[in-house]
């Protein structure tokens, strides 16, 4: 499975949806991400691509193309 | 951190639920970020027991799930600048094992798991004479610390 093949399945099964919906997708755009959503997500985020993020970037960690942005910095390509 | 004891005031600094949800009675030791374990007596006066049930009386399992809770937001909110902060279930797996009857002294032991960005994962285990009688792993949160960590949504305004 690529990175972004993870990428998008973590947020298909956090945020409960589909692959075409990922795109545009945003924080609090859907009710699944909240801010509780939000922290499992970063944590099983973490898990899955062995990074730990500095808080700054989770707190603009809010949309899934602003994600993949942030990803690089922690050398995850996507 | 060292363990210390909190009596039924000194308690209250810690958690903020009142009478009468207030299921814990003492903490016997609370290690900040790690556990904390004490008591609740159950005695015969409590307002629960003429409704559940009339003519059998035992402790409602929400009511010892709050316990538990209670006593997992202790080994939190002693942490650093967190004492009086409000806490909220994120979720809970609770396992009723044995009735808690009128009289009876429900020992509870918790453990955090984990604490990470206002989430906290833990496990608690009450007993009665030693017998275990219910368990859970518990999510709460203080949402407090857990808004620091999250996006401003102002994507959303584009």
């Amino acid at each position: 499975m690529s990175n972004l093949e993870k990428y998008n399945k973590l947020f298909q099964d956090c945020f409960s949806v589909k692959e075409e919906e990922l795109a545009g997708l945003v924080y609090q755009g859907v009710d699944t991400w909240d801010s509780v959503g939000h922290m499992s997500f970063i944590s099983q985020l973490e898990e899955v691509f062995d990074i730990e993020m500095e808080t700054d970037d989770i707190i603009d960690f809010e949309s899934y193309e602003v994600g993949r942005e942030i990803l690089k910095k922690y050398h995850i390509d996507l | 951190m060292e363990g210390f004891s909190l009596d039924f005031l000194e308690l209250q600094k810690y958690e903020q639920i009142r009478y009468p949800l207030l299921m814990i009675d003492h903490v016997e030791e609370v290690i900040p970020g790690q556990s904390a374990h004490g008591y609740k007596n159950f005695t015969n006066n409590e307002w629960f027991f003429p409704i559940h049930f009339p003519g059998e009386p035992n402790v409602p399992g929400a009511l010892l799930q709050e316990s538990l809770a209670q006593m997992l937001t202790i080994a939190i909110t002693t942490l650093p600048d967190l004492a009086g902060k409000t806490t909220r279930f994120i979720s809970f797996s609770m396992t009723c094992k044995k009735e808690v009857l009128p009289g009876d002294r429900l020992d509870i032991e918790t453990e955090v798991l984990s604490w990470k960005r206002g989430i906290c994962k833990g496990i608690g285990k009450g007993y009665v004479r030693e017998t275990l009688v219910c368990e859970s792993e518990m999510f709460i949160t203080i949402p407090e610390v857990l808004e620091q960590y999250s996006p401003k949504p102002k994507s959303k305004e584009k």
